[in-house]
């Protein structure tokens, strides 16, 4: 018997192994697949889709959503979530924005500013999700009302016109290189150097600890609260460029700018396989993700579609993909815990 | 729950309470129209339709889950009923109907929570978006505004002399309902016993997966009523109705003294958060304070609230510091 | 410590004790383990071998007493802190990262890094590499942890303590998973470490692992420290001696069995794949029969499967004489099965809320009229409970958290009681509660048989089995592989079946 069992052994671990990592490798592909068929689709059902103008209006549209997404997924990877990036993004769109209009002078400082106060924001997220033990979502979503809120105290209800923002801002957004906007490219640069910081620094690397293990990480002499303070940092910093590319783009700066990216960046990030429970899951992924929504998005405006079904389709995908990352990651669970007799007592 | 029918209110109730006097001390302070009968009545009106959100998802939280797509849930409703009083249904009709609707809806959530095993932060952020934009879909853009009066009728008048808005006394049955069933029904008690410990719970025979789904589907039931009290209040009923009033209902929960992660918390505890939120927001705008510096209070609150075990943990953590150390358990 | 003598000891445990409220782990401890030696740690379920070993690792702070490493006096807080000095655990369960690939489980939290901050992954890859090359594993270091067979795991956690700069590698149960192959590879791995002045501290109850490759071994028994000597120096019988040998207290009550009813519990072939396998029994009406077995044999499994928590994947149950599929517990309380499970604190009771509370939770559908909750006959249950197993509290109001461990054990009984079970499944009992507590648990275990209801009984204790069981099971492994009766059996006999390798059985 004995001898069977060893001779059982390959196959079961080569079962095992293949699908486990093969999910895990799945995740950026599926979104790529997905992608395309979404693409296709959409190709069949208007003439207008698959044109080069087009694609660079998506594009532009997923650009900026990217990099909140990628963003969602910092804070995604380490088991938390972030419901106040949209008014994170507002915010700093509103005091920068806000900021140049009486300081036409203003040069590059002004993303300096941007960066600044985003930081600071998603610090205080991570103060009381790491060391206030407050649970994410509510903590989160405390600072979404008060952010907004100070966002509303500090413009006093009045909107930042165009006209009152400096030229080289406004037009850099219109910039093109080769063809391709500028924005696409500066949010392009972003997440690949998430990227690259996540998957290359020892740091990024204890953030997909923290969240794949949290028990284990003691017997590593990782620092929880150290990193996942970093991680709602990083999200805050990443919001706060977003929102200042958000404010060139769009010109005006309202108040309610960016109410609902919460649920847009999350929804990206989900679709481009960042798991809900932490530990796996890509930024260009994320980035992906944004682009199938922004896709999506084109796709129903040309079919004329009423933009609503947006937010169904939102909804439904994170349910979805939630369900599939559960689904997986029991499977990876499983066959942590590996079997004790499996073999011995079959 | 102590004693046969007896309770003695904890001292957090009192403090509410308490709190709740003071608001209402300070906003008469404020402003001379405060001291008056029929603008408290009318006050109230500011919390009914959060309130009955609240109680459906105080019984969900008191099960160590959350269920943030009640406000999408009650804007389900509310085009649900425009579409009935478009094809002239009465009302006692359209209700039960939206009611099972909205059930439905809540017991989706709690199929996907408790029979599949996924995360209810994911589930209902999913839910929130996409019972929103069933909303949108089923409504449409502009919004209706015409309903029959039958419609209007538990949301916009008033009873006693016309000072007691109907819609209170609705308010007033469904605490007292809900209430009586978290703390003097056997489901109640299995609820609280699952969400202090959901594996001895199991082991002692509660069918946990079921009294999820009866949970999450009584909330999205008492969200059908929340949206008949809105159309009323209100007079219309569009995709996005209520959007962003989770804030508030989570508030109200988070301050009534629910534990967030399950096990504990009382009825009355949410009724007095909600009617010191409702004195506060009264308060604020009868000082002409504006809407958002509002939102702003309510984060604030909802803060503080959610800090304050953490709070008192580290201020007992720091004395356990001063001590000598103890040793951790196996 | 003299330098000859220190420069000989890898590792020096001296006068350490540590309690846990009124259960002794460990008393007094001292013992040296020697560089370059394989150092067996035995000893029976709850002697004290997992706490020494989270003491010396710095999960958990000793109570008194000291630990030298070479001959240096050290205080580990943190796991870390140990593994920096040299020394490192290897556990059952696994402490790895699932969705990291294998080279960056090894180098968490020590990675090498290029100048310019990054991880230097070529290195990485090629040290973990020879690491696992060193275990003589043909791994590939870029393949991810999930996926990966439990050997594997197993190595993967010794290739990263062998990239520290290893001195003391503590292995707990290391082989309890493994089939005879890995098994073998492992101790060629162990004996490699040992040639090149390594230490390895190999918790086992495999005695003829022992044989094989331990060079000293040290005994515990109930805490204390009963021997350690030369692997050459004793034999089997000895070994298991000193295991076990202590008086029988007389403290207990002795069984008489009156006359055994009916059957109850009938199970056939019961098997859950991974845990148990071909697990056949019965149990009477009256009757208590003894479930004994190393930790982790699968005695607790067992009884969850047949309470329905995790349904058994083959075999046949009959409860009262008819055939019932487990499915959750919910079912088998109405079908008249209860469970007292192990870990009372977070399983059996809920801590925060009050006895009266904790007592009628199963039974409060029972007692209700139309749902609403019947409040005077749960005190009415919960005082006479309280009177009847003599639970030493003020009101029934109290939180079953302000009890002491013996007290808060007879609630839980008072608790499965209330359900009118006709068999009752009782696991480790009496296990961390004081002594009088203990002989209360089996007076009323022993009432409750003489009144007609099926007792199983799984314990890790000898003499308490022995006492008061009918009929002894010894569970190996996840195989039945022995059954004694009260008359024949004794604590040796039952710890060598227990002990028993299990792997050349025939099906």
């Amino acid at each position: 018997m004995s001898l069977l069992a060893e001779k059982n052994t390959p196959t079961v671990a080569v079962q095992r192994r293949g699908f486990s990592e093969f999910a895990l490798r799945l995740r950026v592909s599926g979104v790529l697949a997905f992608l395309f068929l979404v693409g296709l689709i959409f190709s069949l059902l208007t003439p207008q889709f698959f044109t080069v103008q087009n694609a660079t209006a998506i594009a532009s549209n997923a650009a900026i959503l990217s990099i909140v997404a990628a963003a969602q997924a910092i804070v995604l990877l380490t088991r938390n979530v972030d419901v106040s990036v949209g008014s994170m993004m507002g915010f700093t769109a509103y005091l920068t924005a806000d900021y140049a209009s009486r300081h036409p002078n203003v040069g590059a400082e002004l993303v300096l500013l941007a960066l600044v106060i985003g930081l600071g924001l998603g610090m205080i997220n991570g103060l009381l999700v790491a060391y206030g033990r407050v649970s994410s979502l509510i903590a989160t979503l405390a600072t979404m009302s008060l952010y907004r809120g100070f966002t509303y105290m500090y413009a006093h209800g009045q909107e930042v016109t165009s006209n009152k923002l400096p030229k080289w801002m406004l037009h850099s957004v219109d910039l093109r290189v080769w063809g391709i906007p500028a924005l696409v490219i500066v949010c392009i640069f972003v997440v690949v150097l998430v990227a690259i910081f996540l998957r290359h620094y020892p740091i990024g690397r204890r953030i997909y600890a923290v969240g794949s293990n949290p028990l284990a990480t003691v017997f590593y002499g990782l620092r929880i609260q150290r990193v996942v303070l970093l991680a709602y940092g990083l999200s805050g910093l990443l919001c706060g460029f977003a929102g200042l590319l958000y404010a060139a783009r769009v010109g005006t700066v309202t108040v309610i700018l960016a109410s609902g990216w919460e649920m847009s960046s999350l929804a990206a990030a989900v679709i481009g396989g960042v798991s809900v429970t932490g530990g796996s899951g890509t930024v260009i992924g994320a980035a992906l993700g944004a682009l199938v929504l922004a896709t999506i998005d084109n796709g129903l405006v040309l079919l004329g579609i009423p933009e609503f079904w947006r937010m169904f389709i939102q909804g439904s995908s994170i349910v979805a993909a939630a369900a599939v990352d559960v689904f997986i990651g029991a499977r990876i669970r499983k066959s942590l815990q590996g079997q004790r007799f499996g073999r011995r007592a079959a | 729950m102590k004693g046969r029918w007896a309770w003695k209110p904890s001292q957090w109730e009192m403090m509410l309470a308490i709190l709740t006097v003071a608001a209402g001390a300070w906003s008469a302070q404020l402003s001379p129209y405060y001291l008056n009968l029929d603008q408290i009545a009318d006050s109230t009106r500011q919390f009914i339709f959060p309130g009955l959100l609240a109680l459906g998802l105080m019984v969900v939280v008191v099960l160590g889950e959350i269920d943030i797509s009640l406000a999408s849930t009650l804007a389900v409703g509310t085009v649900l009923f425009s579409k009935f009083s478009e094809c002239h249904v009465q009302v006692w009709i359209a209700l039960p109907i939206v009611i099972g609707i909205c059930g439905l809806l809540g017991a989706l959530n709690g199929l996907l929570v408790a029979g599949l095993r996924l995360p209810s932060l994911a589930v209902t952020l999913g839910t929130m978006g996409a019972y929103r934009g069933l909303a949108f879909i089923i409504g449409s853009e502009r919004g209706y505004t015409d309903f029959d009066d039958s419609y209007l009728w538990v949301g916009s008048e008033r009873v006693l002399g016309d000072i007691l808005p109907i819609s209170f006394i609705l308010f007033a049955i469904a605490s007292l309902a809900v209430g009586f069933v978290m703390h003097y029904t056997v489901f109640g008690r299995r609820c609280f016993a699952v969400g202090r410990n959901n594996d001895a719970a199991w082991f002692s025979g509660i069918k946990v997966r079921t009294i999820k789904i009866r949970a999450y589907t009584l909330a999205g039931a008492l969200a059908a009523f929340a949206a008949l009290v809105w159309v009323g209040q209100y007079g219309s009923a569009r995709g996005d109705n209520a959007d962003g009033a989770i804030l508030f209902v989570v508030t109200a929960v988070v301050l009534g003294g629910v534990d967030i992660n399950g096990g504990k918390g009382t009825v009355l505890g949410v009724v007095l958060a909600l009617f010191l939120l409702g004195t506060i927001r009264n308060g604020m705008g009868l000082a002409n304070i504006a809407g958002p510096i509002q939102t702003v209070v309510l984060g604030g609150l909802l803060t503080v609230g959610v800090l304050l075990p953490a709070l008192s943990a580290s201020t007992s953590h720091f004395l356990h510091l001063l001590l000598p150390r103890r040793s951790t358990p196996k | 410590m003299s330098e000859s003598a220190s420069s000989l000891t890898a590792l020096r445990v001296a006068g350490v004790s540590k309690t846990y409220g009124v259960s002794r782990a460990l008393a007094d401890v001292s013992f040296d383990i020697l560089r370059g030696r394989v150092h067996a740690l035995l000893g029976e379920n709850g002697a004290g071998k997992s706490t020494l070993v989270k003491i010396i690792t710095g999960i958990v702070e000793a109570d008194s007493g000291q630990i030298f490493v070479g001959s240096k006096a050290v205080h580990f807080r943190t796991p870390i802190e140990a593994r920096i000095a040299g020394i490192a655990a290897v556990y059952q369960d696994p402490k790895l990262f699932a969705h990291l690939d294998v080279a960056e489980n090894i180098f968490m939290g020590a990675y090498p890094t290029t100048l310019a901050g990054t991880v230097d992954r070529k290195t990485m890859y090629e040290r973990a590499e020879s690491a696992l090359r060193q275990l003589g594993l043909a791994l590939d270091p870029r393949s991810l942890i999930a996926g990966l067979s439990v050997a594997e795991l197993q190595f993967v956690e010794i290739a990263r303590a062998l990239v520290a700069d290893l001195q003391l590698l503590i292995l707990d149960e290391p082989t309890s998973a493994l089939t005879p192959a890995e098994s073998g590879r492992l101790f060629k791995i162990i004996r490699t470490l040992r040639d090149k002045g390594k230490s390895v501290l190999l918790i086992t109850h495999r005695l003829e692992e022992v044989e094989e490759i331990a060079d000293d071994i040290t005994v515990l028994r109930d805490g204390r420290h009963v021997a350690t000597r030369p692997a050459s120096e004793i034999n089997r019988t000895a070994l298991v001696q000193m295991m076990v040998g202590r008086p029988i207290e007389t403290l207990f009550a002795r069984r008489q069995s009156a006359g055994l009813g009916k059957e109850i519990l009938r199970v056939e072939k019961l098997g859950l794949l991974g845990k148990f396998a071909e697990v056949s029994f019965s149990l009477r009406a009256g009757e208590i029969v003894g479930m004994a077995g190393l930790v982790g044999a699968g005695r607790s499994e067992i009884a969850q499967s047949l309470f329905g928590i995790r349904p058994p994947s083959t075999g046949r149950v009959y409860l009262n004489g008819r055939r019932v599929i487990p499915r959750d517990p919910n079912q088998m309380l109405r079908l008249g099965l209860a469970y007292l499970p192990e870990d009372r604190d977070s399983q059996g009771l809920i801590l925060p809320e009050s006895i009266v509370d904790n007592v009628t939770l199963p039974i409060v559908g029972r007692l209700a009229r139309f749902g609403v909750l019947n409040r005077a006959s749960e005190r009415q249950i919960a005082t006479s409970a309280i009177a009847t197993y003599d639970v030493k509290a003020t009101s029934v109001d109290q939180p079953v958290s302000s009890l002491s461990g013996g007290n808060r054990q007879k609630v839980a009984f008072a608790k499965w009681l209330a359900t009118k079970p006709t068999a009752l499944i009782l696991d480790e009992p009496t296990h961390g509660i004081d002594i009088g507590s203990k002989a209360q648990v089996h007076r009323i275990t022993i009432d409750l048989a003489d009144s007609g209801l099926g007792v199983l009984l799984i314990s890790s204790d000898l003499p308490e089995l022995l006492a008061i069981s009918d009929r002894i099971l010894v569970i190996a492994e996840g195989r039945l592989v022995s059954e004694f009766s009260r008359e024949e059996a004794t604590q040796e006999k039952v710890m060598m079946a227990a002990t028993q390798d299990v792997r050349g059985l025939a099906q």
